[in-house]
C-alpha cells in the first residue's frame, strides 16, 4: 500500500529536523569532549584523569546525552544515505534493521560503559 | 516518477554544494565508523583496572596522533559544514551558502591547525 505524501513528509519532516537538533547539540559536545581529552589532557590520558570527572552525575548525564545524539544523528545520517541508493524493499528491510540492531547495541554497551565509570568513582 | 541512482552514478555537473555534500557524506560514515569502534574499545577498556593504562600507552605511539590530526580535522569539516547546512535550511542560506562555505572552511582549517599542533607537540 501506498502511502500518502502527507504521510511521507509528516516523518521525513521530523527525521529531517531532528537531524538538525541533533547536530546543534553534537557540535557543542563533540569540540568540548575533544578540548577535554585531546587538549587538556595533552594525550596523557591516565584512568584517574577520566575518573575526576565520571564521579559528578553531572557530566554522566552530558556523556549519555553526547551517546544517545552521537548515534541518532550518525545512524539517521546513515539510513539516509542508505535510502538514496538502495531501492529495493526487501534490501531496505534488511539494512534498516542492521541499523536499528547497531544503534541498539551501542546505546546497550555505551550507557553500560557510562555507568560502570561512574560507579568506580 | 525518479530515475534511479545508482551509488556509482556520479556522472553529473558538480558544483561547490555538490562537493559539500559529498564531503559531508563521506566524513559522516566515517565518523559513524569511528564512533562504533570507540564505544566498543571504551567499553572493553573499562572491563579490567590496569588495562586501561596499558592501552592509552599503546595509543601514544605517533601513528596514533597523526590518526588524531586526522579525525580532529574530519570532525571540524563535518561540524562546521553541518553548521552551514543549519544555516541554509533555517535563516534563507541558499542566498550566500558558497561563501558560507569558504568562511566555514577557513573557521575549520585554522582550529585544525591549532588543535593539530596541540597534538603533534606532545609527541
Amino acid at each position: 500500500m501506498k502511502k500518502s505524501i502527507q504521510e511521507t513528509s509528516k516523518s521525513g519532516g521530523l527525521a529531517w529536523f531532528f537531524q538538525r537538533l541533533s547536530a546543534i547539540i553534537l557540535f557543542v559536545i563533540v569540540i568540548g569532549h575533544f578540548i577535554l581529552y585531546h587538549f587538556i589532557f595533552q594525550g596523557d590520558i591516565q584512568k584517574s584523569d577520566v575518573l575526576k570527572f565520571t564521579q559528578y552525575s553531572w557530566f554522566s548525564l552530558i556523556q549519555f546525552v553526547f551517546l544517545l545524539t552521537a548515534l541518532y544523528h550518525g545512524l539517521n545520517g546513515t539510513w539516509g544515505v542508505i535510502e538514496d541508493y538502495v531501492h529495493h524493499r526487501i534490501w531496505r528491510l534488511i539494512l534498516f534493521s542492521l541499523v536499528i540492531t547497531a544503534g541498539t547495541g551501542l546505546l546497550f554497551v555505551g550507557t553500560l560503559t557510562i555507568i560502570r565509570v561512574s560507579s568506580i568513582a | 516518477m525518479y530515475k534511479k541512482t545508482k551509488f556509482y552514478d556520479l556522472n553529473y555537473y558538480k558544483f561547490l554544494g555538490t562537493w559539500a555534500w559529498i564531503l559531508h557524506r563521506l566524513s559522516g560514515l566515517a565518523l559513524i565508523f569511528y564512533l562504533s569502534l570507540h564505544i566498543w574499545v571504551i567499553n572493553t577498556l573499562t572491563l579490567s583496572g590496569s588495562q586501561f593504562n596499558q592501552t592509552m600507552e599503546f595509543l601514544r605511539g605517533d601513528i596514533f596522533k597523526i590518526l588524531e590530526v586526522g579525525l580532529w580535522g574530519v570532525i571540524l569539516f563535518h561540524a562546521f559544514n553541518g553548521i552551514r547546512v543549519v544555516i541554509v535550511d533555517f535563516f534563507s542560506g541558499s542566498l550566500y551558502h558558497k561563501k558560507l562555505f569558504w568562511v566555514m572552511i577557513l573557521i575549520a582549517f585554522l582550529l585544525w591547525m591549532a588543535g593539530g599542533y596541540i597534538i603533534i607537540s606532545h609527541m
